[in-house]
């Protein structure tokens, strides 16, 4: 795809889904490589030095950084072409495209539906065909959602495999850089142009660059897929179900073999209120600097701290304010122990017994979520419900493992597109790129 | 009522490396205001935090001459506060698990050993300057993430005299290891003070006052004294002390409230999460151990073996400065005695009036070769203070010098001889008074002598001479 249609595309679909931030018309290629005249699109929680860097958010709806993230000098050197910031859930916060401060992301498949998030607009862009690559993250599910939603392959690799120097962040110990791509070969090209050590980023794995492309197979004969019994079991929708077996028999037909395997459902059930609470407590602090004091969009005020106070009040949205002071109370000195200590705690035994998961198999498969996309409106969540709190929310288990993790569009449901997700051992993208092609060339071959 | 006074000391201390905790920016706060700041510094979003390698080798030294214990597994969290001095909303610190633990620091106070505790030294990052002019704040990010370690004693003082004491060996301990530079008035070194009263003999603590940001030996000194006699007297009048930061003010010579201590702010600390936990291998900690610099002690006892007395070791070891030049002209110096004397004397009054910017034209070597001028006897004593003053000025060595101004001493025979012979040519009375008993003209010929030559006759030579020629007559 050449930059110019790529860039045509993206304005011609800004009108219904409102994918972009930004449309970038002037980049040029600067150099040759895996990415070669490739256009790009960055989520606009990604630094770009003097281009618009808003985060989603209002506070930010002015602020022109003064250098850029350590991605973007890697995708320059490979070749690639940046042509838009788009949309995002404010400060890379809410799974539904709903909290930015420019309005609502659209599904393409059905403009009445959610396109996901955080990372709705670069799932959007992929998904319309606007480009091949579209960067994203990942702090619960925010690219493996959206990816599912809209039938695009969504990549998370292993935490510190890709440097988050220069990502605005959610929550740093859970937060991933992340991407669509719209095959799975080319999620391999991109993890190999993403990967390798940032000395900017100390929390970066001390290797080179992977070289997943090269030796990416489709051939899974002998692989153990491990068969996430308790999600299945969470899912009610029939559709969904009967495609994810057809999806298995497929993969038993070239070879593979299938492995149930399950996990205390106590400790599943806790895992989204143990994320909110390390994902929010460390929000709080992370997002502290945006007073309006060196940046953003400063308010008057009396005094200094009238000035931050007036700049956080007109700046967030009300979502973010919410978790704001979740995150705070959670980290006061009286709450910290049974709040967020203990959320560690719970993440850290969760960690342990997802990893004992992974160690039965090659890598863990199931839906990505347990139907289609929601209806913008409309849509009837029962919070306390095995699907809400597993089937539609399992995927943050990645998150709190770092372990690499990829949903690719398998059958749809409800005429629309539908993933699943596959989570490998940490540090073994190469494999989870292996099973992730088998399940795309099984999906080709049911469709 | 006769109370105890009970003091802890903390202390910020900034480190002596290149550049920033956790930012490449340099490490220099007396600049042009905000020249050296970059995205980290400024708390851009986005950014992340690289542990500087040479600041945990520096807080390592601090660990190692106070004895504490060292954690090998290091750790850092956030302490989260607004403020605008605080770009990223937070100051990375070590709240958990300080980097040196359970140490101590043994100063001598009249002459007597007291054994000072340390409960901890942790690493962390300085917070940008403000400062006011008019009605508008200034915010300066050159010190924004600046190194620091903090280092906290145990409340085991109980006077003045033994907190300056306390800083101040600290303060030497720190700078001779080139931990710090120390300079207290520049701010690179502040102290807050923790006192309280208590009943003599007690074990009941009083209610603690913090002092904050003393910034010289001398007000740590006036500040304690003047805060001992305010809650003294408060005490005295049956009042309570209440439990309050504050500051010292010089003007009014006393200790001024600053807050209440009662409406602590909650830090909130927690991990930091974007510092992997690091384990520093024994081999790292060994080699921090082996480049240890001299501790003062030790450079004590080496100007005692190089014969200095110990007036002038104690003077060069309280002027690092100094000493680091003096180090290396002893080394290179013909006569230690000699060099030992014009360091003591000369350099000494040559830094009262010029202070540090004396090194910027003289240095070490063409010091000592200079010394060496005097000890091979090319130039007289007198003409060394010249030619010196001389070298301060021009930044010249001094072998150009003595050229330039002509100036070597003559001290071979023939030469001073014939001064000699028509000096008393001149003065023929000169011999009769020497027949005659007296010695004083001797030293008038030499003067003579002195003057022909424009002072370059080697004086002692030249009086030998003089006295031969004498007999001789």
């Amino acid at each position: 795809m050449d930059k110019n249609t790529s860039i045509l595309k993206l304005k011609s679909i800004q009108a219904d889904t409102n994918a972009c931030v930004t449309i970038i018309e002037n980049d040029v290629k600067t150099h040759e490589g895996l990415l070669s005249d490739m256009p790009i699109a960055l989520k606009d929680n990604v630094i770009t030095k003097g281009i618009l860097t808003t985060g989603g958010s209002k506070l930010l709806s002015n602020y022109i950084p003064p250098y850029s993230a350590t991605i973007v000098h890697k995708i320059k050197q490979a070749g690639g072409i940046i042509v838009a910031k788009t949309s995002l859930d404010e400060l890379g916060m809410g799974g539904t495209g709903t909290a930015s401060f420019n309005g609502i992301v659209r599904n393409p498949h059905d403009l009445k539906r959610q396109a996901g998030g955080s990372s709705s607009g670069s799932a959007v862009v992929v998904a319309a065909k606007a480009v091949d690559y579209a960067i994203g993250s990942d702090t619960g599910d925010s690219v493996r959602k959206p990816a599912s939603f809209v039938g695009v392959v969504g990549t998370k690799p292993t935490y510190g495999r890709i440097s988050r120097y220069g990502i605005i962040p959610y929550a740093s110990s859970l937060d991933h850089v992340g991407y669509f791509t719209s095959n799975v070969s080319q999620a391999a090209r991109l993890c190999d142009v993403l990967s390798g050590h940032d000395p900017l980023d100390q929390t970066s794995l001390p290797y080179a660059p992977t070289k997943t492309l090269e030796t990416l197979s489709d051939d899974v004969k002998g692989k153990v897929f491990g068969i996430f019994e308790d999600v299945i079991k969470a899912i009610s929708d029939e559709e969904t179900l009967k495609n994810f077996e057809r999806l298995c028999s497929a993969l038993i037909e070239r070879g593979a073999i299938l492995k149930s395997i399950s996990m205390n459902e106590d400790l599943l059930r806790a895992c989204l209120p143990t994320y909110y609470i390390i994902a929010n407590c460390e929000a709080t602090a992370n997002h502290s600097n945006l007073t309006g004091v060196n940046f953003g969009l400063t308010q008057s005020g009396e005094n200094v701290e009238d000035i931050m106070t007036q700049t956080r009040t007109v700046g967030f949205g009300t979502l973010i304010r919410k978790r704001f002071i979740i995150g705070s109370y959670g980290l006061k000195d009286e709450n910290q122990e049974k709040l967020f200590r203990q959320a560690q705690k719970v993440r850290r035994v969760v960690v342990e017994e997802f990893t004992k998961m992974l160690n039965q198999c090659d890598g863990l498969l199931a839906p990505a979520t347990s139907s289609c996309a929601p209806l913008l409106e409309g849509a009837n969540t029962n919070v306390l419900s095995n699907t809400h709190l597993i089937a539609e929310n399992y995927m943050i288990l990645s998150n709190f493992s770092g372990a690499p993790s990829i949903t690719v569009p398998s059958l749809p449901v409800n005429g629309l597109p539908h993933g699943v997700n596959i989570t490998c051992k940490i540090e073994d993208e190469a494999t989870m790129f292996n099973m992730a092609l088998a399940i795309e060339s099984c999906v080709k071959e049911l469709l | 009522m006769k109370r105890d006074v009970v003091i802890g000391i903390e202390i910020h201390c900034e480190l002596k490396t290149e550049s920033k905790m956790f930012s490449g920016s340099k490490n220099t706060i007396n600049d042009t205001p905000n020249i050296h700041v970059n995205e980290i510094d400024l708390g851009h979003p986005g950014v992340l935090p690289t542990l500087n390698q040479k600041a945990v080798e520096l807080a390592l030294r601090a660990c190692m001459l106070t004895h504490c214990k060292i954690d090998t597994l290091l750790k850092f969290d956030r302490k989260n506060y607004y403020y605008s001095d605080l770009p990223k909303g937070f100051q990375i610190t070590q709240q958990f698990h300080p980097v040196g633990k359970d140490g101590y620091l043994d100063i001598v106070v009249e002459g007597k050993t007291k054994h000072v505790r340390l409960d901890r030294i942790h690493m962390e990052e300085d917070t940008a300057k403000q400062y006011h002019i008019d009605e508008h704040t200034y915010i300066d990010y050159n010190r924004a993430g600046v190194p620091l370690i903090e280092i906290v004693s145990k409340p085991d003082m109980s006077s003045a005299l033994e907190a300056k004491e306390y800083v101040s060996t600290l303060r030497n301990l720190l700078i001779f290891a080139d931990v710090t530079d120390g300079k207290m008035e520049e701010g690179s070194m502040r102290c807050d003070i923790n006192i309280s009263l208590k009943e003599a003999g007690s074990t009941v603590f009083g209610t603690k006052v913090e002092i904050k940001n003393l910034n010289s030996l001398n007000n740590i000194d006036k500040a304690i004294e003047a805060e001992i006699k305010r809650q003294n007297d408060l005490l005295d009048q049956g009042e309570v002390v209440l439990m309050q930061t504050r500051r010292y003010d010089e003007t009014l010579k006393t200790t001024v409230a600053m807050r209440s201590k009662e409406s602590a702010v909650d830090y909130r600390y927690f991990p930091e999460p974007n510092i992997r936990p690091i384990l520093l291998q024994p081999s790292f900690i060994e080699t921090v151990s082996n480049s240890l610099p001299w501790t003062p002690t030790k450079w004590f006892e080496y100007l005692i073996d190089l014969g200095a007395n110990e007036i002038e070791a104690n003077i060069l070891i309280n002027n690092k400065t100094l000493l680091d030049f003096g180090s290396i002209v002893l080394k290179e110096v013909k006569d230690t005695r000699l060099g030992l004397n014009w360091i003591i004397s000369e350099l000494t009054s040559y830094m009262n009036s010029l202070g540090e910017k004396l090194f910027e034209t003289l240095n070490a070597y063409d010091f000592a070769l200079f010394l060496n001028l005097i000890s091979d006897k090319v130039i007289s004593g007198k003409q060394a203070k010249d030619v010196l003053k001389w070298m301060i000025e021009s930044g010249k060595d001094a072998q150009t010098l003595v050229e330039e101004h002509g100036l070597k001493v003559v001290s071979d025979d023939s030469s001073l001889l014939n001064w000699i012979d028509e000096a008393i040519k001149e003065n023929p009375q000169s011999v009769i008074d020497f027949k005659q008993g007296k010695d004083r003209a001797v030293g008038f010929i030499v003067g003579q002598v002195m003057k022909k030559s424009k002072g370059q006759a080697d004086p002692a030579q030249c009086n030998a001479l003089v006295r031969q020629r004498f007999l001789e007559q």
